[in-house]
């Protein structure tokens, strides 16, 4: 067994009771009326906050992160059952509140919920039963040493006695939090590494009301907002005469979300900080008498958003942007000189005596995050208590952002999560908790805050458009001696400088670039990683393909220099690892082989501390993709639970691949194009993969991150693909649109 | 505004709401059935789907004018005890992710089933066209629905 | 006789490219015609109609093509089996198909969507209680025709839907070609109103539905 030190404390324990009121670990105001959620149980005993224990034996583990489609919500508390050692059967599943003093960074964003939560999630299954156990022994008068512990009983063989969880959980809260608890051995695990089905997976197929949008409260009005039409512009005047003459309309006014000399944090991201709010009884009412509020929007002039930790603050170009005037602005600069962030060797010199060299640029646009689940947020915000009910990636920091923008203090805002109907990294900035709660404290009423889908689409906070040059030079035996990577975007650059091939290249050269604007952008599933995995993956399949090599065995060389004598000691990955999924990919899907007329593509990138190579299957039908398989192999530590992981990186795959075949958001004047699916593009049933095949890597490496890792290489896979059946390479995404004539015209690719 | 009779789930409900309401906000901020979703608004992302008597409509794009005399299922009413071949199916492959257009793709696919019970891949893939799923779960829910079909 | 005449003289280009017009190209047409009269096979005209003034007739069907072509009206004419959908006639999204009736498959049927009567807004679907394409065995195809093959396609009860004249005549009132001035949104209207579409409509049928020359 391992020893961890715990970080409950008596008194962390005793702040939650408080919170949750008469001794219950978990008093949820609005979930309460969700019989699957909180069955009643008669008595239960609160061991250290993530578990409670009832005396028929139920188990309730309250699981700390926000659900957003990761699966935390089952393999979270998966975790802590594992150490409790109790029969997941008797384990119910909610929710947690959110409370910082307990739990470890409720936040769900950059793949990072179970590995940084998996020592707190294991200590808090290993408390609960270390004070069973000392319970059990001060009870029967015996050594805790000799009490064994196996699916929710304690036993002691020698003198015969034994007894459940549920009939020690009394005496259990009563023992002291131990300072330090054992943790199980892996090889020991009974419950981790097993399948199990989605705890939620129930209430979503008969449609219980588990998510934001379905927080309905007593009394509330329903309320919606009017932005800007671009950016660029602001709010000079509007006349709301004719909503308000409308049936059902309350109210029109106009709110300052983040006021002028307001300093935001990170996630408080808004094109918009000034925008027009209508209230009333119904959401269709607010829905069509919005549209008719006639409004005065005027050009801003550039200014500066006061940023906590950045005494700069960042910048706000004035002007309205064009998608056009982009590409030709990247273009420009990828010629330019750019800011060097890495170099080993010489590159200059070792390009100037390349056998060969080969240069290749790229673009990705702005993609909108556009989750199933439009924002919206439940506000209820008294002289004295902000609650907030909805779906938001980052409780943790929009709890001090709502505070301190209503004038409460922290103790008196409860924010609490449901399950959020998809993010990507859109519901990571909470500008709509903010605004609801904004409406709420004005109205004194509690408010439903819901965006249409143009609301949301065309709010911004975008993925990035990127631009990347790459550059490869090979010597006269096909060995690649000099890699160059130039890129940037607006408004940042996605360079990982020290990320393959750095470190596996004598000569390198990483050079990043950016351009301002103030089209608003945020993180997206793999932010950055998505285009640079991408690209550079297909970058390396041409290098490969002009060294003649197979482009497994080529990068494989290339892992083999960086296990070997690896260039520089600030690299990123592990090459061992690197080359293992690889491996694995090349051996699942009988790489060398053809299959019934099918074009084949590889790729392999490292992010989020997971490694994961691809390989893609498709051919080409009256010029549309057909893709037959995608075959994953991962290497993300320890598996916590396959069947939820394998969906995961099945989901990021597919997500991946449709993004890059078909999704853009374009602007003219600084107006979104693109306003709702039918013209936004996403990948539909019909075009995705037939078949996705996921393999893991077997592993006793702490867990790492699987919502992101995915997404880069199968794109990297695709575009291979792409060029083995078609014979053309794809440089500009989405590939089933013509970027180069549309915006890059003979630019293209220089 | 006007009083609407509206069948769902087998019980009549009388409604006092605007004639271009559409059903999905009538179920929605009016009978609080909530397991049906907006998502679009214009009938193209699937996650309002509802049956009408069998048909998988999209309740975002029906008016409550036209939907009196019909018989409206929703996800709550799909089966009595979530066990509808379907709903079964889509546990057993544990198909959600975020878990917001499932009801919809439910829907969807039970309607396929009761008027197609032996769907080919191909007929599967065209059938769901219209229902997206953000998360990209496509492959788990077209062998759900292959799983499903073996019960109908 | 006219049946006769029908089944020699029908020829359809399969993937013919959609045919633009202008004035000017029209009236060469027309000359064309004139110069050629009693000619099989450059026009035809229907010898039940009240007058046969092919002049008339050709004229006014310049109008009707101009309406049958648009977007409003071809989109559910198309060449495939799936309907097109927007002022710039792409292929519908989600790809419905146009099953044995016309009226979609299984759980994609054109009425899943396509209410009675739509919910107003921008790209909300169109609403009419007969929504759906023509059917599988009757496809009625206006995309990619010639103003020539329309017109003759138009007017045989084998490929229009079993429509004499009286019927064609009376087509127009039909709801769904109403429809197309009805649609809502911010979608682009037909080059002519509702009411002048249906006066040159009848005007080709009542002048004898002739069909151009190609």
């Amino acid at each position: 067994m391992t020893k961890i030190k715990t970080h409950l404390n008596r008194r962390s324990f005793l702040k939650l009771s408080a919170a949750g009121g008469a001794g219950l670990m978990l008093q949820f105001s609005w979930f309460s009326s969700l019989a699957s959620e909180n069955p009643t149980i008669e008595e239960a005993f609160d061991l250290n906050g993530y578990i409670k224990i009832a005396t028929d034996g139920t188990v309730t583990i309250a699981s700390p992160n926000p659900e957003v489609g990761q699966n935390v919500k089952t393999s979270m508390p998966m975790i802590v059952a594992e150490e409790l050692d109790v029969d997941w059967k008797n384990v119910k599943v909610v929710q947690a509140p959110l409370n910082t003093a307990i739990f470890t960074r409720q936040l769900a964003g950059g793949s990072r919920s179970i590995n940084e939560s998996w020592n707190a999630l294991r200590m808090a299954g290993a408390t609960a039963r270390h004070m069973l156990v000392q319970a059990a022994a001060k009870s029967w008068g015996v050594p805790a040493s000799e009490i064994k512990v196996n699916a929710g009983t304690l036993t002691h063989n020698a003198n015969g006695k034994t007894a459940t969880f549920g009939e020690m959980a009394s005496a259990a809260s009563n023992i002291e939090v131990p300072k330090e608890v054992d943790v199980k051995d892996i090889k020991d695990f009974k419950i981790i590494r097993k399948s199990h089905l989605n705890v939620d997976g129930p209430s979503i197929t008969t449609g219980k009301p588990v998510f934001g949008l379905d927080v309905y409260g007593e009394n509330m009005v329903y309320a919606s907002i009017v932005h800007p039409p671009a950016f660029g512009m602001k709010l000079e005047s509007y006349d709301a005469s004719e909503a308000l003459s409308m049936k059902g309309v309350d109210s029109v006014f106009t709110i300052d979300v983040y006021p002028d000399d307001y300093e935001r944090n990170r996630f408080d991201i808004s094109a918009f900080p000034q925008l027009i709010v209508i209230t009333g009884d119904s959401t269709w009412r607010i829905m069509k008498a919005k549209k008719t509020i006639k409004a005065n929007w005027v050009p801003f002039s550039a200014y500066t958003v006061k940023m906590e930790g950045n005494s700069n603050g960042e910048k706000v170009p004035s002007g309205t942007e064009n998608t056009e005037a982009h590409y030709t602005e990247m273009i420009k600069k990828s010629k330019e000189n750019a800011k060097q962030v890495r170099k080993d060797g010489n590159p200059e010199k070792a390009f100037s005596e390349a056998a060969k060299v080969i240069e290749r640029s790229y673009t990705a646009p702005y993609l909108a995050h556009s989750p199933l689940e439009p924002l919206n947020f439940y506000a209820n915000v008294t002289a004295d208590k902000a609650e907030l009910i909805g779906p938001i990636q980052t409780p943790e920091f929009m709890e001090k952002s709502v505070a301190k923008r209503l004038g409460m203090n922290l103790d008196q805002i409860d924010i609490q999560m449901t399950r959020i109907g998809g993010g990507f990294g859109r519901k990571l900035f909470g500008h709509y908790l903010v605004e609801a709660a904004l409406i709420s404290q004005k109205l004194k009423k509690p408010v439903k805050l819901i965006y249409t889908r143009e609301d949301d689409m065309t709010f911004g906070a975008y993925r990035p458009t990127y631009q990347a040059t790459f550059r490869a030079a090979l010597d006269k035996d096909n060995n690649m001696v000099a890699f160059h990577v130039k890129t940037g975007g607006i408004p940042e650059s996605p360079l990982f400088a020290n990320r393959f091939p750095a470190g596996a290249v004598p000569n390198y050269l990483a050079e990043s670039w950016t351009i301002d604007s103030n089209i608003t952008t945020a993180a997206f599933r793999a932010p950055r990683s998505n285009f640079m995995g991408a690209v550079e993956q297909a970058f390396l399949d041409e290098v490969a393909e002009l060294a003649g090599k197979d482009p497994i065995d080529f990068r494989l060389e290339l892992f083999d220099n960086a296990i070997k004598k690896p260039v520089g000691n600030k690299n990123d990955y592990e090459a061992k690892r690197y080359a293992g999924v690889l491996k694995l990919i090349k051996e699942k899907s009988n790489w060398g082989t053809s299959k019934n007329g099918l074009s084949r593509g590889v790729a392999a990138y490292f992010c989020h501390d997971s490694y994961v190579a691809n390989v893609v299957d498709l051919k080409m039908v009256d010029g549309k993709p057909i893709i037959e398989k995608v075959h994953c192999a991962v290497d993300c530590g320890i598996v916590v639970n396959p069947v939820a992981a394998a969906n995961m990186v099945e989901g990021g795959s597919v997500d991946g691949i449709g993004h890059a075949l078909y999704s853009m958001l374009s602007l003219k004047g600084g107006v979104p194009q693109q306003r709702n699916y039918n013209d936004y593009h996403l990948i539909r049933n019909n075009d995705a993969p037939h078949d996705v095949e996921v393999h893991f890597v077997e592993s006793d490496v702490h867990p790492t991150g699987l919502g992101e890792p995915p997404f880069a290489p199968a794109i990297g896979a695709l575009a291979n693909a792409l060029y083995k059946e078609t014979g053309k390479r794809y440089y500009h995404q989405p590939f089933m649109m013509d970027i180069e004539s549309k915006y890059l015209q003979s630019e293209a690719n220089v | 505004m006007a009083l609407y009779t509206i069948n769902v789930n087998g019980k009549n409900h009388q409604v006092d709401v605007d004639s271009d309401t559409p059903v999905l906000w009538v179920l929605r901020d009016n009978l609080r059935l909530l397991g049906t979703k907006y998502g679009c608004g214009i009938a193209h992302c699937g996650v309002c789907t509802i049956h009408m008597d069998g048909e998988a409509i999209r309740s975002c794009a029906y008016p409550i004018s036209s939907v009196e005399n019909k018989k409206i299922v929703t996800i709550e009413g799909l089966s009595e005890n979530g066990d509808h071949p379907v709903q079964k199916a889509w546990i057993e492959h544990d198909v959600p992710q975020c878990g917001y257009c499932q009801a919809g793709q439910i829907m969807s696919a039970a309607s396929l089933l009761a008027q197609n019970p032996n769907p080919s891949d191909e007929e599967i893939r065209r059938a769901m066209n219209g229902n997206l799923c953000r998360c990209a779960t496509y492959t788990r829910i077209n062998k759900a629905i292959k799983t499903a079909s073996k019960e109908m | 006789m006219l049946m006769d005449f029908r089944t020699t003289s029908l020829k359809f280009r399969k993937h013919s490219v959609i045919f633009l017009f202008s004035a000017a190209l029209f009236s060469a047409f027309v000359l064309a015609c004139k110069a050629k009269t009693g000619s099989n096979g450059e026009y035809t005209s229907l010898p039940e109609a009240k007058k046969q003034d092919s002049l008339a007739s050709i004229a006014a069907f310049k109008d009707v093509y101009s309406v049958l072509m648009h977007p409003r009206c071809m989109n559910c004419h198309p060449i495939g089996d799936i309907p097109l959908q927007g002022d710039d006639s792409h292929l519908h999204n989600m790809l419905p198909q146009r099953g044995p009736d016309g009226k979609g498959i299984a759980s994609m049927k054109c009425a899943n969507c396509h209410a009675p009567k739509g919910v107003p807004g921008d790209h909300t679907p169109p609403g009419n209680p007969k929504w759906h394409l023509p059917p599988a065995d009757m496809k009625m195809v206006f995309q990619g025709k010639s103003a020539r093959e329309l017109a003759l396609q138009l007017v045989n009860p084998e490929l229009n839907g079993h429509k004499d004249m009286q019927a064609l005549r009376e087509h127009a009132e039909d709801t769904l070609v109403k429809s197309g001035w009805n649609m809502g949104g911010d979608r682009e209207l037909p080059p002519l109103s509702y009411e002048e579409f249906k006066k040159v409509w009848y005007t080709w049928i009542d002048n004898g539905a002739y069909a151009p020359s190609n």
